[in-house]
């Protein structure tokens, strides 16, 4: 049996005691998916899993606190129900877990990259072992999946899931490159030339807060500091420099939670390289706390607790 | 909102290097502000008096002193403007002297930055609100923990004071180190003489409770509304039966285990008595040895004991107590040589500590009084004390002075004489610390008038020659290497925090230092003072302390209860957080970063979690405003938008820019 047979009985096993599971199902068109929210065995005929298989759908968990759901996660996305479990922002008997082995996912942003021309609306993907083949307007093009890979899945180290109920598809042993590319380029740079750069990316910004809604560790929604008028720490004046203070809020509520999932990067529309800055963020909460966020349950987020010395910091300076 | 702002010359402090009156002038184009001047010094009678003339004459509704810092006059300035009719809290300071005059030589520079601070203060206020002390009852009772001669003098004085008292100690008797001395420096006069009548007073005292064999397992509540659990360890003797006759003391046949009493230099009895002058004096059973509770045969005590109090059923019991103030005295406990490389790592058996030399020199000690060396009961003749042995070392994380050890090795020194008058002895120094009423003549009578060598220098290592033992060191005054023939070699280990310290602090929510050391609330000024308000410390559980300091510490600890319980009711200080339930989304990060334990988890009425601040426990540290994404909670007078306010004072965003 493949891997999606595999996950539909698994599913269709609990689906009775359950309010809903969430996967995935094709989108307006077949080269992007979408969340499918499984309610009756009739949709599981909808469900699909593989490298257009994107979204981290732990983000819907805290919406879903108090009732019992099931959710299909990857390697990646288990990271964040960790972290949302040790945080007990959601309980663990409320969730079924269905983890995959997950052998990567694309990057959209690399595919509408490497097509001749915006796809606008795809008629057909062909998915190979390592290849992808897309048809837009009767014209075939076949990609290299290697190429049009997502960053994280690059420097990945968990693509099975960390915590699951059921554990479906067959085990990695991952391969993660030390570093990304476009991460150490960046940091390379002097300060006046990274000041630019946010200053134009900035720029950009249309402040849609896509980025803080596909979060999972966003979980203030509605009570976002960011639109509030009080306290006012951000305006909403559309300045490169407010923008960027409200970015910076997020990177440090995130301290020491992000998971590196990737999500705010995927979903913002004008591509702004948000993850520069979380990958910024969490080395240095690894130098520091020695702590990576969603990596083992029953962790605390070094931000979340107190201690009069931490043992990191010299802070007496004997 | 109509704004007053004094700025202070403080004579010639500030007005040195600042231009008070163009601050004042420049201070009246800020927003709200109706009334500007400088003067001369704000805090002086004169001073307040003005300004509560010109609130009532400008009708102002708030006021911003620019002066020192705010810990030297903000309770000044904040009576003043509320005998002016104001809420204490429609007042702000700017320190314009640490802050301006004293650290910049550049006159408009100073001026310059020193009319930016007002803005600030004046930005801050106009976002200020009222806010009103709320007042709370006490609980009369004082709960002192470690009976040590600090916490018996706390409890004494406390009862005295006329508060009820519970003691807490975690061995069977009270006493703490002093009881295991000989005698005290620098008086030579004998401890257990001069400590014995103190701890038959806590004995006797009707407003004394004594809890020995017991620790604290918990501790709730706040300020004057303490709820604490105490653990009762179960002796499996009834002390309430229990003659202390010793019978059972004499004849049980367990007596291979260690007596920590006597520092281990003997064994002890399975059912004992530790010293003779114990309070109480009841028997208690040692459950690790006693031969009918590990092995279940025996119970010759239960035979023997005239009035049949021993219960080998007895459970640990837990006793709940209310008090309104807690003494910390738990003391502190001896370093662990057995570190060091060069003294043997305890290789060598006449190797032995100060405390344990002071039990051989006790005549209640395992010698009857005689000194006689471990190894094979001899007795000494060249006694070597080296001092600093885990004091003042980075090496091994001790780097602070113990204080007392200078003193208590020249009273060994001197005690050696006396016992065996001709000994010598020798004492391998860093510096002499001996400050103290008659500490130095007593140390210059130790080497002048009992002829102790004293060699500056440290040990390099200790070998033994035959039933010797060569001490090989420095002696960095005459620039040699020495080598002494010793007898016995005494270490005079440096204190550290006694064990479970750390873990008591957790509970009372008083912070230790890095080494284990309870933190006082300010090093100079509030040095009894912990930062959970109610909680003291006394002895050596704040620093190594002798036994004058102790004592002192522990009076000093009580007239703080005293002071604190003689109020009918206490006011909290409303500067505490709180929390917006329209924001809050009950994620509780707040209520696992509070140090004090001080926000809890409530219910709303649909059911949905939320977030409260007890505020009579609240510190007003912040914390939980810093830990909060959403900024629900808020710290009253230091608010987001307060704090935002002064920083836009300070570098206006371009939307005020253009807009004001």
């Amino acid at each position: 049996m493949s891997q999606l047979d595999d996950l539909k009985t698994a599913i269709k096993s609990r689906l009775g005691d359950l309010e809903c599971v969430i996967g995935w199902e094709q989108g307006y068109d077949p080269l992007h998916a979408t969340p499918l929210f499984i309610r009756s065995e009739a949709d599981l005929d909808r469900l699909i899993i593989g490298p257009l298989a994107v979204h981290n759908l732990a983000t819907y968990l805290t919406g879903w606190k108090g009732k019992k759901v099931g959710v299909v996660v990857k390697g990646c996305d288990s990271k964040s129900v960790i972290e949302l479990l040790n945080e007990k922002l959601i309980n663990r008997d409320d969730v079924v877990i269905f983890g995959l082995c997950c052998d990567g996912v694309v990057s959209q942003r690399k595919i509408r990259a490497a097509l001749p021309a915006d796809p606008g609306f795809v008629e057909s993907v062909e998915i190979g072992a390592d290849s992808l083949k897309v048809t837009v307007a009767g014209q075939a093009a076949t990609l290299r999946l290697d190429d049009v890979r997502a960053d994280k899945c690059r420097v990945c180290d968990t693509p099975d899931a960390l915590v699951s109920d059921f554990l479906i598809g067959k085990a990695h042993t991952p391969a993660p490159a030390p570093s990304l590319k476009c991460q150490d380029e960046f940091e390379a740079k002097s300060d006046a030339e990274k000041f630019a750069f946010w200053q134009e990316t900035m720029g950009r910004c249309i402040r849609c807060y896509a980025c803080r809604n596909a979060c999972p560790m966003c979980v203030c929604r509605d009570y976002c500091i960011a639109t509030s008028r009080d306290p006012l720490w951000v305006s909403q004046e559309n300045l490169p420099s407010e923008n960027m203070m409200f970015q910076m809020i997020h990177v440090s509520h995130l301290a020491g939670r992000c998971t590196e999932c990737g999500e705010c990067e995927r979903a913002c529309p004008v591509d702004i390289p948000l993850m520069l800055l979380r990958r910024y963020m969490n080395k240095q909460v690894r130098d520091v706390f020695q702590h990576e966020a969603g990596k083992a349950l029953d962790q605390t987020p070094p931000l979340l607790t107190f201690k009069v010395e931490e043992e990191r910091i010299n802070e007496r300076g004997w | 909102m109509r704004i007053g702002v004094f700025i202070c010359h403080c004579g010639s402090n500030i007005a040195g290097t600042v231009d008070c009156p163009s601050v004042a002038a420049t201070a009246l184009t800020y927003p709200d502000v109706v009334f500007s001047t400088d003067t001369m010094y704000a805090c002086s009678e004169p001073g307040q008096d003005a300004i509560i003339q010109a609130v009532k004459d400008k009708n102002l509704d708030g006021v911003v002193v620019a002066s020192c810092t705010p810990r030297m006059h903000e309770q000044t300035f904040r009576r003043a403007v509320e005998r002016a009719g104001l809420n204490r809290y429609m007042f702000e300071m700017a320190n314009i002297r640490e802050h301006v005059s004293w650290i910049g030589k550049t006159k408009d520079l100073n001026t310059g930055k020193a009319a930016e601070l007002v803005r600030m203060a004046v930005e801050k206020l106009r976002r200020n609100r009222p806010l009103m002390a709320k007042r709370f009852e006490t609980t009369k009772r004082v709960l002192v923990i470690g009976g040590g001669v600090a916490g018996i003098q706390a409890a004494l004085d406390c009862a005295d004071g006329g508060q009820e008292v519970v003691l807490v100690e975690r061995e069977q008797s009270i006493g703490g180190k002093m009881a295991k001395l000989d005698k005290t420096f620098p008086t030579v006069d004998c401890s257990s003489c001069v400590l014995g009548p103190k701890m038959v007073d806590i004995a006797q005292h009707p407003n004394i409770t004594l809890y020995t064999c017991a620790e604290v397992e918990s501790v709730g509540g706040y300020v004057g509304n303490f709820q604490v659990t105490v653990r009762r360890k179960a002796t499996h003797v009834d002390w309430t039966k229990c003659t202390g006759c010793g019978l059972c003391v004499e004849k049980c046949p367990s007596r291979k285990h260690p007596d920590p009493f006597n520092e281990n230099l003997c064994n002890a009895p399975s059912i004992n008595i530790p010293f003779p002058q114990a309070i109480p004096k009841k028997a208690a059973i040692n459950a690790s040895s006693c031969l009918m509770l590990t092995k279940g045969k025996c119970g010759l005590c239960a035979k023997v004991c005239p009035v049949k109090c021993i219960d080998f059923e007895q459970k640990d019991e837990l006793v709940n107590v209310d008090v309104g103030a807690i003494v910390v005295a738990t003391g502190y406990d001896l370093f662990d040589w057995h570190k060091y490389p060069q003294y043997g790592e305890g290789r060598y058996k006449d190797v032995i500590t100060s405390l344990q030399y002071e039990r051989l020199l006790s005549a209640s000690g395992p010698t009857g009084g005689h000194i006689k060396r471990p190894s094979d009961g001899k007795e000494p003749k060249n006694v070597v004390f080296i001092q600093c042995v885990g004091s003042r070392d980075k090496s091994v994380n001790r780097p602070y002075c113990s204080g007392f050890c200078c003193m208590y090795t020249a009273k060994q020194a001197i005690l050696t004489k006396d016992h065996i008058p001709d000994s010598q002895s020798y004492v391998f120094y860093m510096d002499i610390r001996s400050p103290g009423k008659l500490y130095d003549e007593f140390v210059r009578r130790a080497m002048e008038e009992y002829g102790a060598q004293y060699v500056r220098g440290r040990v390099a290592m200790i070998y033994p020659k035959g039933d010797k033992l060569v001490v090989r060191g420095a002696d960095t005054l005459a620039g040699t290497q020495v080598e002494v023939p010793a007898d016995l070699v005494v270490l005079a280990v440096g204190a550290e925090s006694a064990k479970g310290a750390v873990q008591l602090g957790e509970k009372l929510r008083v912070a230790p230092d890095q080494y284990g050391f309870f933190v006082e609330s300010h090093p100079k000024l509030k040095p009894v003072e912990t930062n959970t308000a109610g909680v003291f410390l006394a002895g050596a559980c704040q620093g190594p302390k002798d036994i004058p300091a102790s004592v002192g510490q522990g009076s000093a600890a009580a007239s703080k209860v005293l002071g604190l319980l003689s109020k009918a009711m206490l006011e909290s200080d409303p500067a505490v957080s709180r929390v917006n339930p329209a924001r809050c989304v009950g994620c509780g990060k707040c209520i696992q970063t509070c140090p004090f334990g001080a926000i809890k988890e409530i219910q709303d009425r649909f059911g949905n979690p939320k977030a409260e601040v007890i505020d009579t426990v609240c510190q007003g540290c912040g914390i939980c405003t810093v830990t909060c994404p959403q900024g629900a909670i808020q710290l009253e007078h230091f608010t987001d938008n307060q704090i935002l306010a002064e920083v836009n004072a300070l570098c206006p965003p371009k939307m005020f820019a253009n807009f004001e």
